[in-house]
């Protein structure tokens, strides 16, 4: 088929994964790179050609404009970009640079002659939405749709550029997020908290649950950005966390679809909510309708006699 | 006085949409109303232009419904709202919505800090806020979840996957705000009222100077299906609690999770 496509993500796995969407495409993938152990590695493993921004880099967002003229300059006819916070926004300046289309957050895409069909979710992960981009344009893909190309092709080669970065821009700070709450992304099980329960103090019975299942307590938006019960980084849905444990256990969750899109692609969902009509019982394998207050301290005790 | 612009989106409420067996998608009886990470962002816009001593103001595209979304943006505390409604508003990509709202931004003139949401409550491809700010040639901080101003300076604090960063930008800047940042509070009803009252001017594609070339999008929707989880639903709501804890328990040994 022909043609060039430039990826970039922050994150160095994805970009391989980006490289194997391209060359399945049968596309040319020029990495773009800010850090030389990467720039090497996506030569190494099947890029066609890199772009390293030997700049010194602390904020690749600064540098969208020698982005945008790369890829002007390889005459790509795509911009694949890792879909995070990072690769989100290059993606979007570097469209509005280029005037070019931009498909967000693509759960598949299959690229066509002078064309890309793509699917995203929309309305909370309510609808499925199909969608014809026409090239050139610019697509953000999260992680794990593609194979991570590992095999390096013939005549890779890496460039390096010099760049300035937008000297409007000023990191001052940089700290790593030390998580508050539990680690939900590796999460084998999870006990998920929502606004069925009255108090904070109340969320004990969640603790104690998730104590013995071996589980980590998430919960809603609601319980986390409302009532400040239990912190940000814990909440599942669609602008919060995704995850996807064995068993994903819900106490008190209406189950509205801007939650459940977060842990869709859980192994077993099973819901304990008082109203028999709330949507989160047909989005579960197994349910309880019944008070949590009443449920939760008989299932531990039936859980340890188990 | 100096504006603080921010960009909000009049939605679809989801849920009033109803998927039918056939994942057909029914929207005909959907109300609309403000995004909800939109309704965050007007309070930060807000609360920032009182820092700054400017004036909070709303701007909206949309198809001519979005009309309606005026006095519910003014009630919220805007001093002023502008909109711009075309029925070409329906199949807009965020390539033609940073278009329309960057023609306007610059004919309201005179602003310091445009604030959107991360992204909307129906497409949330949270592209609008950053290509905005590339086509107005200003310094974008996305993801934010706190911010402070510092003199000429807008000083916001990130939330990456791993990381928070602290990133300072000179003004005018775009920042892409999370709802996380400030809560949003219910309109009283004096502010109801008040919103009445207060200007709401509309922009017209015309008057904004676009053609119609600007307005036509690189992305057509080809089709709509409603999601559909595929789940056993086995419902245990007959007999005592005892009775149905019991039974559930045997159903998570048998799928092997306990």
């Amino acid at each position: 088929m022909g043609g060039t496509f430039v990826v970039y993500s922050d994150k160095p796995q994805l970009v391989l994964e980006l490289i194997g969407f391209c060359t399945g495409a049968g596309r040319k993938a020029v990495a773009l790179a800010f850090d030389a152990a990467v720039a090497e590695e996506c030569a190494a493993k099947g890029a066609d050609k890199v772009l390293f921004f030997n700049s010194g880099i602390n904020l690749p967002e600064a540098y969208c404009q020698q982005v945008a003229e790369a890829i002007t300059g390889e005459g790509a006819e795509g911009f694949i970009v890792g879909s995070t916070v990072r690769g989100r926004e290059m993606a979007a300046k570097v469209a509005a640079l280029l005037n070019w289309p931009l498909a967000s957050d693509v759960s598949r895409v299959v690229a066509g002659g002078g064309e890309l069909e793509i699917e995203r979710l929309t309305y909370g992960g309510a609808v499925v939405q199909q969608e014809k981009v026409r090239l050139p344009a610019v697509v953000t893909v999260p992680p794990g749709k593609f194979e991570p190309s590992s095999k390096p092709k013939a005549g890779a080669e890496v460039v390096a550029l010099s760049a300035e970065p937008d000297g409007r821009y000023t990191l001052l700070e940089r700290t790593r997020i030390e998580r508050q709450g539990a680690d939900l992304a590796n999460a084998d099980k999870i006990v998920c908290a929502g606004m069925g329960f009255a108090k904070k103090e109340d969320l004990k019975l969640a603790f104690d649950l998730a104590a013995v299942l071996g589980a980590e307590v998430a919960c809603t938006r609601s319980v986390a950005e409302e009532r400040k019960w239990l912190p940000p980084d814990v909440y599942v849905g669609i602008s919060g966390a995704t995850v996807k444990p064995r068993l994903y256990l819900t106490l008190g969750v209406s189950g509205q679809v801007q939650h459940i899109v977060g842990a869709r692609d859980s192994g077993l969902i099973v819901a304990v909510d008082v109203n028999e009509n709330a949507p989160i019982f047909s989005a579960a394998d197994y349910g309880i309708v019944g008070d949590l207050y009443e449920v939760v301290p008989t299932l531990i005790d039936a859980l340890k006699n188990a | 006085m100096a504006n603080v612009i921010t960009c909000y989106k009049w939605v679809i409420d989801e849920k009033d949409i109803r998927i039918n067996p056939d994942r057909t998608v029914d929207m005909s009886r959907a109300q609309r109303k403000i995004s909800e990470y939109d309704k965050n962002a007007i309070e930060a816009g807000i609360r920032i232009a009182n820092r700054l001593g400017a004036r909070p103001v709303g701007l909206t595209f949309g198809g001519p419904e979005a009309k309606q979304s005026l006095k519910d943006a003014l009630s919220r505390g805007l001093e002023a709202v502008y909109w711009v409604g075309h029925p070409f508003a329906a199949a807009a990509d965020g390539m033609v919505t940073a278009r329309v709202l960057a023609a306007a931004v610059q004919k309201i003139g005179d602003y310091n800090v445009i604030v959107c949401a991360e992204g909307a409550g129906d497409t949330y491809a949270r592209q609008v806020g950053p290509r905005l700010g590339a086509l107005l040639d200003l310094p974008v901080i996305t993801a934010v979840c706190e911010v402070e101003v510092d003199g000429q300076y807008l000083v916001a604090t990130r939330k990456l996957e791993d990381y928070v960063e602290k990133v300072k930008v000179s003004m005018p800047a775009v920042i892409c705000v999370l709802p996380e940042i400030c809560e949003a509070p219910v309109p009283t009803l004096k502010a109801v009222l008040a919103a009445g009252k207060k200007p709401a001017q509309e922009l017209t594609p015309q008057f904004l100077g676009l053609e119609e070339a600007d307005l036509a999008p690189g992305i057509s929707v080809t089709g709509v299906l409603g999601y559909v989880m595929n789940r056993k639903n086995i419902i245990l709501k007959d007999g005592d609690v005892a009775a149905r804890v019991k039974e559930l328990v045997a159903y998570l040994k048998k799928e092997g999770v306990i």
